[in-house]
């Protein structure tokens, strides 16, 4: 759990670090609000449940910037639709952050821009064995 | 002899036998001039089944024995195809009377192979035949026939779903059996071809079945299975009905995870061959309740074209938990707590829902999250596909965004997708919130409402204590222009006037973005005019100041209820009034612009007087980043700025130096000093 905790945090800092020298300059991608602050730290704490089923194959990364159910088998059917929840928490809290960073940065437009950035930092940043999804398919790193 | 079989067996329902004994008999016929005799069919149609390249063999082996083969090349049903067919026997025997195999063999490569037997006897007109799919499986296929009539019994024993899995396409969606047996019987009967009547009972134990994607999976199921159909001589209408008995099991159908045991559905109904009618039918899912439901589906257009479900008394938590929950996530009732119970009966025809009636008794809803509740909801909601009707709708008490609701009860008009409310009156506190021309409309984006009204005078003291802020005096009332939600944004359309601290104060473009959002964003322009400070500053243990203000605030942005822009002026009032400050109020204004305001002040002077005069006040705010950038009275590019300038005898001037300040950390210094009796001294 707490070594969950350092690696989504170690996750979230090279995130945000590595993000404003993709030829992005323009927009402020480590800038905080409330609103950002309260989401990242609902990912943080979701992070540590959604770690499992990361390493399991369930669930995977997409293009977009989003988590999506990959392979229910690979879960217990009791838990199934706490993946689902979990993914769709997860998702609203995604796409409430790139918003958030879009209007933090006064440029509510940019949102479509800032969620391809952090979808492909997400899926450069995942652990080895997690799977992504690359030109529709899914891949294992 | 040969003849009489054939068009005994050609009236029987099972054709694929039919076809085998056929080609039996004429070997047998053949087999008294030829001890080997070998008969190829090269390709026979039928509308059920097409079969080609047909390889029978026989060898006498004399005293009406011998050894029979048949090879089919391809047997095609349907769409199911099987090729290399193999039927062997062994010991095949046969006599005027009767025709028996007991070690035969059946062979479909890469589907099944196992032992068969079978025995026909032509006097007492009987076909048994009977398979061994594997050790301690077994089934038995038993006909009886007369010129008139026939009937027949399956019988299954213990066997594996598993094979049978085999024989079904194999789809990435369709949930393929994975675990799983079965046993128990089917019964038929008919006269000439025509089928009379059919029943089962069989019992499933430990099924487990899934898709590829595992969306659609179950595991350790057991089932029972009970079921008939009939129909009258000279009729073509079927009766059927069957019950399923779900004993026990878990099962996850995206997005619903149903387990438990003790759930029931029966079936019943009438088949004309173009639509199937359901009647009386109904699922009773245990902790629920039970569902009943009637309806016609249409075969042709493969729709139902009429539908009628009903349910009386069902647990509100448990239809939430079980069933609800998953189709609610994105919307803001996808953490709540429900208690109470609901009925309702709804009529579907041709895919539309023609009519809808709810019932609530006794409900309560509760976000988890804590933005909103209603208690003890009594409704009765009627609705029509064409036509107006009016609902009836009570709670007791609620709340919305901690603002407490108290007991209200609302005739709703309901026209097809229009919602419209002419008054209705909200306890709000010790006040009223006075809706008016409320009219909600369900488009694709989902739900738009707009309304407009006025606030009745509350308690400031009230309102502040349960909103859990800094309290304060005085009554909030006001005039609400029109309000409309466009399915994303709240937004008023003209001006939101409100009285407080026997000011008023003038809301412009107030805009709030996703209201129950994850981050609720709220936009406004703000004019506070004549703001008495002794009632602002009254209860706050912030020291007394007697006057009035004005504060502007511009471009005003929270983000999550917490400020993230704006730009703020606060300035004294124009006009005749007492102005004077406590001792208190201004070291404690000193202290909110930081270390040096406090410095053009004399803390020697300070101990003399209790309350100073002062001509004018000015605070000035911009927020940016979590950084205030503060100014005084005027607009002053120096580094230091006036906020209070002295006027009168005694009269005290504060200057502050500070011009930049986190913003935390000056919410933080108010909390203090508002939170502590003791004015902080720096």
């Amino acid at each position: 759990m707490v070594n969950c905790t350092k690696y989504y945090l170690l996750l979230l800092c090279l995130l945000f670090a590595s993000i404003p020298v993709l030829g992005y300059a323009e927009a402020d991608l480590e800038i905080n609000s409330p609103a950002i602050s309260s989401i990242k730290q609902r990912m943080q704490s979701r992070h540590s449940e959604l770690v499992e089923y990361y390493n399991s194959g369930a669930v995977g990364l997409t293009q977009d910037g989003m988590v999506m159910v990959r392979n229910a088998n690979a879960v217990s059917l009791a838990k199934r639709q706490h993946v689902n929840s979990l993914v769709s928490a997860e998702n609203q809290d995604r796409n409430a952050l790139y918003r958030e960073i879009a209007r933090a940065n006064n440029h509510p437009e940019w949102e479509s821009k800032i969620r391809s950035t952090f979808g492909e930092r997400w899926i450069n940043l995942a652990r080895s064995g997690w799977w992504y999804q690359a030109g529709g398919r899914w891949t294992q790193k | 002899m040969s003849q009489c079989s054939i068009s005994s067996l050609r009236k029987g329902p099972i054709t694929v036998i039919s076809l085998i004994l056929i080609t039996c008999a004429l070997m047998l016929c053949a087999s008294a001039a030829f001890p080997r005799l070998a008969l190829i069919f090269d390709d026979i149609k039928h509308p059920a089944f097409e079969v080609k390249s047909v390889l029978s063999r026989f060898v006498s082996g004399g005293d009406k024995a011998g050894e029979i083969e048949i090879v089919i090349g391809e047997l095609k049903v349907q769409d199911y195809v099987w090729k290399n067919i193999r039927l062997s026997c062994g010991t095949f025997q046969y006599g005027r009377t009767a025709m028996q195999c007991e070690d035969g063999y059946v062979r479909i490569p890469e589907f099944i192979a196992f032992p068969v037997a079978f025995h026909v006897f032509f006097d007492a007109q009987t076909l048994t035949i009977k398979g061994f799919p594997a050790k301690n499986e077994s089934w038995e296929v038993a006909l009886q026939w007369n010129n008139i009539s026939w009937q027949g019994v399956v019988t299954i024993h213990d066997i594996s779903l598993d094979s049978i899995a085999k024989w079904l396409p194999d789809q990435e969606k369709v949930p393929m059996p994975g675990d799983g047996r079965v046993s128990g019987n089917v019964s038929f009967s008919g006269n000439g071809a025509d089928l009379r009547t059919a029943a089962m009972d069989l019992s499933i134990e430990k099924l487990a079945f899934s898709d590829r994607g595992g969306l659609h999976a179950g595991d350790n199921i057991s089932l029972l299975l009970k079921g008939g159909i009939n129909r009258a001589p000279h009729q073509s209408r079927w009766h059927w009905h069957s019950d399923v008995y779900w004993q026990q099991g878990e099962v996850f159908w995206q997005p619903i995870y149903m387990a438990g045991s003790d759930h029931y559905l029966n079936l019943q109904g009438i088949f004309d061959g173009e639509t199937i009618r359901l009647m009386e039918s109904a699922v009773k899912l245990n902790g629920l309740g039970v569902f009943d439901f009637s309806g016609i589906l249409d075969l042709s257009s493969k729709q139902l074209s009429t539908l009628e479900l009903k349910a009386d008394g069902v647990r509100l938590s448990a239809l939430y938990e079980q069933l609800l929950q998953p189709f609610l996530r994105n919307t803001a009732f996808a953490e709540i707590q429900l208690t109470g119970d609901v009925d309702w009966l709804v009529r579907v025809e041709d895919g539309v829902v023609q009519s809808l009636q709810i019932d609530f008794d006794e409900v309560s809803i509760v976000d988890a999250r804590n933005r909103f509740a209603f208690y003890r909801i009594n409704a009765h909601i009627p609705w029509l596909f064409e036509g107006a009707t009016v609902a009836d709708i009570s709670f007791l008490s609620g709340h919305v965004l901690s603002i407490p609701l108290g007991e209200v009860r609302v005739p709703l008009e309901l026209n097809q997708f229009d919602i419209f409310l002419p008054q209705v009156t909200l306890p709000v506190l010790d006040g009223h919130l006075k809706l008016e021309n409320f009219g909600a409309k369900y488009t694709e984006d989902g739900w738009r409402w707009k309304f407009n009204g006025g606030l009745t005078p509350i308690s400031m003291e009230a309102l502040t204590n349960v909103l859990q802020t800094q309290p304060m005096h005085g009554t909030l009332s006001g005039y609400i222009p029109e309000v409309n939600f466009d399915g994303n944004t709240v937004s008023v359309n003209g001006v939101l006037q409100l009285s407080v601290f026997d000011g008023s104060i003038v809301m412009h473009n107030l805009k709030l973005i996703e209201p129950m959002g994850l981050a609720p964003h709220l936009m406004a322009d703000i004019a506070m005019r004549n703001l008495d400070l002794e009632l602002l500053t009254g209860t706050f243990s912030f020291g007394k100041v007697e006057g009035r203000v004005d504060i502007d605030v511009q471009n005003l942005e929270l983000a999550n209820w917490v400020p993230v822009h704006f730009d703020a002026h606060l300035f004294s009032s124009s006009g005749s009034y007492s102005r004077r400050i406590s001792q208190a109020a201004i070291e404690n204004i000193s202290a909110l612009g930081g270390k040096g305001a406090v410095a053009a002040i004399q803390r020697s002077i300070l101990r003399f007087f209790e309350e100073f005069r002062y001509a004018e006040i000015g605070w000035r705010c911009k927020l940016r980043l979590n950084i205030c950038y503060m100014g005084g009275i005027d607009a002053e590019p120096e580094s230091r700025y006036t906020l209070i300038q002295g006027g009168g005898v005694p009269a005290i001037t504060v200057i502050g130096y500070n011009r930049e300040v986190g913003w935390q950390e000056l919410i933080s210094r108010l909390q203090r000093i508002t939170s502590e009796n003791e004015p902080i001294i720096q």
